[in-house]
């Protein structure tokens, strides 16, 4: 690739000589530089902008570098980097340091508007004065210059730039009078050795690695060579005058820019008694460990006279664009700058970490991209949501209607003292405050808001009835707009609203319930596309009406009854129960007898996060699945399985207790057609009657449910469950 | 087991050597000392020409899959942003007339600058590569950018190795974003390397035998002259363990 780009760049310059050469003549062109920035400049341009210039617009000195030593085909470049602010700090091995002007505007309009010509004429009237006072003999470095004009734009990390390399100009140009050829055509092998040798003595004497200019005599077999500035001495034959430059060009045919201005500084000198100079560019490449310099050029031009010695000539230098037109340049950094662009790309590198080497097929993207709503913003809460942000998942939105009190905090990772102070802020609102906190780049919303529950009536007034409508709405709306709905509240009657809902609209419920020392996680069974709903609930529930305890439920179809299997293997994901078909676990001890407000606040404090973390990976795991909430129900037969994901089993819900080991013990269960939440009858009539059927539940006693369904009462229910659902600031 | 472990003062020693022949190979690798405190690390950078394919670029838009288009397309991207914020108004007073100009023509390629650091990571014992590569515009690439960078044939079977651990970090010393290659697996490899080496009385420098490992996976080449500089020379032996 590089070979034919390579190629092409010679064709180029061979199509142009032989333009060139039809006309008479023969005229020197220069290589212009091409800046080259490193990343590192931006860096402490930024760091200087911030700390030391402010507001600052004087010029101020940087430094820059060029070096003779690359390979072909790539550009002559005038290199700026980290160090450039360093003026006196050193220059690198081999390469030839260029003084610089810095012009760091504070307004873009004053870095369109500043005088570009103004700035040009001044830093070429600097390099004349040097020329004519004789300091640039001695310091011939001085000819090398340049100009850097910037804008940073520190709110979005764009670097506005515009470089010069400012050159003087003879009025009718330079006439070549041999053309430029190769050094290994023109000297002999011993020449050129003699001229390495030769360089590396003249380097060792003036104490540096590069030396930019110098003067040349040679033989057939020798070669000598002295700084410039040692011309009077040094030049005897004014005949045959051989000046080197240290050229940063890898074009066979041109000069780089460096050698412009020291022939002005020659002409201006000596133009009235030499006529013919050689010049020498000089480039000195080490390849794979193989010094070489045969590849520099020589050639002769006559060297011209000025006009008239007392006036600066001419000059040129602003540097093209990308386009090749007359402009400046812009370079965006936010990427690699702005602190929230790399938060954001290094959450994502870390996650895409497990990837590479321990699940490979893990798709990262259906994670990050899920929207996620979490319905409670309590312990629960709090712990789903940090760990949703360490799955990177951007979209978290929160529900919840309480103040955070003084007992909070310690338990509820996302709030802080200062939270309780003057009645408390609103849970939902500071959860997403601190989420932004702790990481810009999630996309946080929190609605403080009540989920209207079954046995709550809202018919008070018509003002509780249309707040209870609107709340309805709102819920549904958000179900609507989120993949994944999480049920992280403290009471039990408050997920039948949002069981009901995401029942109906097919989205994937993960459910987390905690007891003292006991919690279930759950994910609710997801129903089939509706269009076949009449259909296949039917079908659903007509074999598994017998409930959990019939023996003759397994369900047909997808999974056929193996023999020895348990009741409970195989069972697809649309076939599952949800929090209220469940009987979930039974720990059975302890808490049994104690009303619900007996058990408030009485949880053990690392079961929250055991539970959330735990919620969260559930949710992770489905997604993975190749039919996501409709997988299969894992067992705890499954362990010796080929697990169903990339990330292990995908089990329907997970229980544990504290006191007994660390034992989670995944377990399944069928959907009830009795369910007072997610059964035919009650999502039928939700999705007939809407808020008039739902106002119904929240205002009658629970015999209306119960009605409906054929079920014992929700609120017998709750105190017969064996795990609670625990307020965290229920006040006693 | 002194002999699979670096520690500090060894991977100093070593970087020594490596800058010694560095030197003398012109290889560019220097050492930078970090302001205000005693460490540093060894530093090379290092040009590479990537050849765009013009009509790629417009069939790749936006795709992260192609590499130099890719790249170029950000470039673009830029430029047109460029263009909204620069009124034609800004050259009216530059005389561009330059008989003295060597046109350049349109850049069929995109030259990328790469950075190498390689510093002593003490929570590993062993040497880590940070790296980064960005344009002569000093923006930054991204990790997939620098994948892109490298040539499709190695990069599958790049992505086959286990050294493929690219994260991004800051830089411990300078406090920027660094791709780092992780150090984690490094201990793995080396073993069998010194191994060897043991049981062939060979003097071995850690640094260069892990770099000459690590450097290729982004694109860092290591002159074989280094180990063949290294062998005969009897004062090399220095690097062995005491």
């Amino acid at each position: 690739m590089q070979n034919l780009a390579v190629q092409r760049l010679t064709e180029v310059v061979m199509a142009s000589d032989i333009g060139a050469a039809a006309v008479a003549d023969l005229k020197l062109q220069f290589a212009p530089f091409s800046s080259a920035l490193e990343a590192g400049f931006w860096h402490q341009l930024t760091q200087k902008k911030l700390n030391d210039y402010r507001l600052d617009e004087s010029p101020k000195c940087i430094k820059g570098y060029y070096y003779n030593g690359d390979p072909v085909g790539l550009p002559t470049r005038l290199n700026l980097e980290f160090s450039a602010f360093d003026v006196d700090g050193p220059t690198p091995a081999r390469c030839s340091p260029a003084a610089g002007t810095l012009y760091n505007t504070n307004t873009l309009d004053s870095f369109k508007t500043i005088d570009k010509k103004a700035l040009l004429e001044k830093e070429a009237k600097e390099i004349w004065d040097a020329v004519q006072s004789g300091a640039a003999w001695k310091d011939p470095s001085s000819l090398c210059r340049f100009i850097l004009l910037t804008f940073a734009d520190l709110k979005k990390y764009h670097f506005y730039y515009w470089f010069c390399f400012p050159a003087l100009c003879f009025p009718d140009g330079i006439k070549l009078v041999q053309p430029p050829s190769l050094l290994q055509h023109a000297f002999s092998a011993k020449q050129m050795a003699a001229l390495q040798e030769a360089y590396d003595g003249l380097c060792m004497k003036e104490g540096t690695s590069a030396v930019p200019y110098f003067l040349m005599k040679y033989t057939d077999d020798t070669a000598q060579l002295a700084p410039l500035g040692d011309w009077e001495a040094f030049v005897t034959d004014t005949k045959k005058v051989t000046v080197g430059v240290y050229d940063p060009c890898t074009l066979s045919q041109h000069p780089g820019w460096p050698l412009r201005n020291v022939l002005v500084l020659l002409a201006n000198q000596w133009g009235s008694r030499v006529d013919t100079v050689e010049v020498l560019c000089f480039r000195d490449r080490t390849l794979q460990g193989s010094r070489s310099i045969q590849h520099s050029i020589i050639f002769q031009v006559k060297l011209p006279e000025l006009p008239n010695s007392s006036v600066c000539p001419k000059s040129v230098g602003w540097e093209k664009n990308k386009k090749g037109a007359m402009g400046p340049r812009m370079v965006n950094l936010s990427e690699c700058m702005d602190p929230k662009r790399l938060a954001a790309s290094s959450v994502d590198l870390n996650l895409k970490l497990m990837r590479w080497r321990l699940v490979p097929s893990l798709d990262l993207d259906k994670v990050v991209s899920t929207k996620c709503l979490l319905l409670g913003a309590g312990t629960l809460g709090c712990n789903v949501a940090r760990t949703l942000m360490g799955w990177g998942v951007r979209h978290i939105t929160f529900v919840d209607n309480a103040k955070i009190s003084y007992s909070n905090p310690v338990r509820q990772p996302l709030y802080e003292f200062e939270d309780c102070l003057g009645g408390g802020k609103s849970k939902a609102m500071a959860a997403v405050d601190r989420l932004t906190k702790i990481f810009p780049g999630v996309n946080a919303e929190g609605y403080n808001m009540s989920i209207p529950m079954p046995g709550h009536p809202v018919n008070f007034s018509q003002t509780t009835l249309s707040q209870a409508q609107k709340d309805v709405e709102q819920l549904e709306k958000l179900i609507s707009e989120h993949d994944v709905v999480f049920l992280l509240m403290d009471t039990r009657e408050s997920r039948w609203l949002p069981t009901v809902i995401a029942a109906s609209k097919r989205k994937l419920v993960v459910n987390a319930a905690l007891g003292f020392d006991t919690f279930v996680v759950m994910r609710h069974g997801l129903k089939k596309p509706p269009v076949t709903q009449s259909v296949s609930t039917a079908a659903d529930s007509s074999p598994s009406c017998s409930s959990a305890s019939s023996s003759s439920s397994t369900p047909a179809g997808s999974a056929p009854s193996v023999p020895g299997s348990s009741l409970f293997s195989n069972i697809p994901g649309h076939k599952l129960g949800c929090y209220f078909c469940n009987d979930v676990v039974a720990p059975g001890d302890s808490t049994r007898d104690r009303t619900l407000d007996q058990q408030c606040t009485v949880s053990r404090p690392g079961l929250a996060m055991i539970a959330g973390a735990l919620a969260v990976e559930m949710m992770v795991s489905i997604l993975q699945h190749s039919e996501g909430g409709y997988a299969v129900a894992s067992s705890s037969e499954d362990r010796m399985n080929e697990p169903p994901t990339s990330l292990g089993l995908v089990p329907h819900q997970v229980t544990h207790r504290i006191s007994s080991g660390s034992n989670v013990t995944p377990g399944a269960s069928l959907i009830e057609v009795q369910c007072c939440s997610c059964s035919p009858i009650v999502l039928d009539h939700y999705e007939r009657e809407g808020f008039s059927f739902l106002s119904k539940v929240f205002n009658s006693s629970h015999s209306f449910l119960e009605d409906l369904t054929g079920l014992t009462l929700l609120h017998q229910e709750t105190q017969a469950a064996e795990i609670w659902d625990m307020s965290d600031d229920e006040s006693i | 087991m002194s002999w699979f472990e670096l520690n500090e003062e060894k991977f100093h020693h070593c970087c020594q050597l490596i800058l010694q022949q560095s030197e003398q190979l012109s290889d560019g690798w220097i050492w930078e000392v970090v302001q205000g405190s005693k460490e540093g690390y060894l530093r090379k950078t290092a040009l590479r020409s990537v050849t765009i394919d013009s009509k790629s670029v417009q069939k790749q838009k936006g795709s992260s899959l192609d590499p130099e288009p890719h790249t170029s397309y950000h470039s673009s991207v830029e430029q047109q942003g460029q263009e909204d914020e620069q009124p034609d108004c800004i050259k009216d007073d530059i005389d561009d007339e330059d008989a003295g100009i060597c046109m350049m023509t349109a850049n069929s390629s995109q030259v990328l600058q790469f950075e190498y650091h390689i510093l002593y990571s003490c929570s590993y014992s062993s040497p880590v590569l940070y790296f980064r590569a960005f344009t002569l515009e000093g923006r930054s690439l991204t990790l997939e950018e620098v994948w892109n960078s490298v040539h499709p044939n190695f990069r599958l079977c790049l992505q086959n190795s286990p050294l493929d651990t690219i994260t991004q970090q800051e830089h411990p010393l300078l406090g920027q974003p660094f791709f780092v290659l992780h150090p984690c697996r490094t201990k793995d490899f080396m073993r069998p390397v010194l191994q060897a080496a043991q049981d062939q009385h060979r003097p071995v420098n850690y640094v260069l035998s892990w770099l000459s490992v690590v450097g290729p996976v982004v694109g860092l080449d290591v002159p074989l002259k280094y180990s063949t500089q290294l062998h005969p020379a009897a004062s090399l032996s220095s690097t062995e363990p005491d």
